[in-house]
């Protein structure tokens, strides 16, 4: 696993802790809305969260496309990859 | 499997609001009687949940010149600007809304909502940014769905945060319009627009601020945020609306730039609709006059807001903004809970908006109180009385 997969998957377990404290062991192929039980809303605020704890900007776009964790994780990875 | 299975949450949502008396959401308003009371439910009401912030719907000479030009000029132009909707009064409110400013070109929208999605998504293109308020209006994340620019959310009424997204657009950050809003209408709270601006300079980019709910509010002549914060040299475009303060229908775009003119050219939505209806662009012109010379309207809002804010603090609510304005909203612990304030509210003779997510930011259960030039201070303390009884009635701990 690269050293960017590793910071991003910190990233996105950290920022769901936050958001979602009861949540047990994470299932990657959890979808977001489905599975999580995030609304549109949270799930912007979950992004704002990991861009915060990344340096990165998500353009909105891409978000739209998200719908699982592993996805939103893939689609971080590639962000940061380009930026660095 | 339906094409309205997608809509279940929806209607599950609406369920759960219950249907004994008004529907808190699209509330049937059975007639309006003037500019601040209504007839919901058989009852009259105070209207305490509308955007009048000047009170200018029932003006005499607003109604008198609509009247006018409906006669003398029919109901509707049947067609867009770029086609046969440009008539000479369209014309006029550009020019008046132009130099109001002191700025060289202003555009006309069909609704206020049309001005941010032609605006965003004519002015800001591919291998562009749009850097918006993650708390923005739906009509700007419409725009930004409709360009093709490349669209990032920074932090709400957060420079820094602004600021960090900026550096890393690098020198891209001369591409990027900056979007903030004078006023959010869902808290009521106002940018930091001062240092906003400060940002913006520091990286090159652009400054896009939507007045809508500011426009007619702050400033000396009601220009909005930026007039009041003596910022109008500063800023790149202001976005308006003719459906609050001015009473009517419809949105602008003010620019110090002239080749704002061009994006007549450019912008789908501008393009693609039918123009205002003469009776509107006319109403809307008399009231644009009021709305300059109505430092007397402000100060009549501004009472009304300040009696307000000290009665609702005194309570001990917690509020959606610190900085009193003309949209309160007081923020209770869950849906049950804003959802029978709503209707104490109502049973108590007075009308405002019950706010729930996924409208609002941070999940937020709302009662949103809007209030008018035209409120008496009768009106408030009818208001003040009626939440001050539920205060005593309904506990603020969860009731769900």
């Amino acid at each position: 696993m690269s050293d960017v997969r590793r910071e991003v998957e910190a990233a996105v377990a950290a920022a769901l802790a936050e958001a979602l404290p009861e949540l047990g062991p994470l299932d990657p192929d959890a979808a977001l809305t489905g599975d999580l039980g995030l609304d549109s809303v949270q799930i912007m605020n979950l992004v704002m969260e990991i861009e915060d704890n990344l340096d990165l900007s998500v353009p909105v776009d891409i978000l739209a496309e998200v719908r699982t964790l592993n996805q939103l994780t893939a689609q971080l990875v590639h962000l940061k990859e380009k930026q660095a | 499997m339906s094409l309205f299975d997608k809509f279940r949450p929806l209607a599950e949502t609406r369920a759960g609001l219950g249907n004994s008396g008004p529907a808190p959401i699209a509330t049937p308003i059975d007639r309006v009687l003037s500019a601040t009371r209504g007839v919901i439910d058989g009852k009259e009401v105070i209207l305490a949940g509308t955007n009048n912030y000047l009170g200018l719907t029932f003006e005499p000479s607003v109604i008198a010149a609509a009247s006018q030009a409906l006669a003398e000029l029919g109901t509707g132009t049947t067609g867009s600007r770029m086609a046969n909707g440009s008539y000479a009064d369209h014309r006029a409110l550009e020019s008046e809304l132009a130099a109001a400013f002191g700025w060289p070109s202003a555009m006309v929208f069909s609704t206020g909502y049309q001005a941010n999605l032609g605006v965003l998504s004519g002015l800001v293109s591919e291998g562009e940014y749009l850097l918006v308020d993650s708390d923005s209006h739906a009509s700007i994340y419409d725009g930004c769905r409709l360009s093709k620019a490349q669209t990032i959310r920074f932090r709400h009424n957060d420079p820094d945060n602004l600021d960090r997204r900026l550096a890393r657009l690098g020198e891209d950050a001369k591409k990027a319009l900056v979007v903030v809003e004078g006023l959010y209408s869902m808290l009521g709270d106002q940018p930091p627009l001062a240092e906003f601006v400060e940002v913006k300079n520091r990286h090159g980019a652009w400054l896009l601020v939507d007045e809508a709910h500011s426009f007619g509010v702050f400033g000396e002549r009601g220009l909005g945020l930026t007039e009041q914060a003596g910022l109008l040299d500063e800023v790149d475009f202001v976005v308006g609306t003719f459906s609050k303060s001015l009473a009517g229908i419809g949105g602008f775009c003010v620019s110090p730039h002239a080749e704002l003119e061009l994006l007549r050219l450019a912008s789908r939505p501008y393009i693609f609709t039918a123009s205002p209806s003469p009776a509107v662009i006319a109403a809307t012109r008399r009231a644009l006059t009021l709305l300059i010379e109505g430092q007397d309207l402000r100060d009549s809002l501004h009472r009304n807001i300040n009696h307000l804010y000290r009665e609702v603090k005194a309570m001990g609510h917690e509020l959606g903004s610190a900085d009193p304005g003309p949209v309160m909203a007081i923020i209770l612990p869950d849906r049950a809970t804003a959802l029978a304030h709503w209707r104490g509210l109502l049973e108590r003779g007075v009308y405002a908006n019950l706010m729930i997510p996924p409208a609002t930011p941070a999940g937020l259960n709302l009662l949103r109180i809007s209030l008018s030039a035209a409120h008496s201070e009768d009106d408030i303390n009818q208001i003040v009385t009626a939440l001050q009884s539920l205060r005593e009635t309904i506990p603020l701990a969860a009731t769900a």
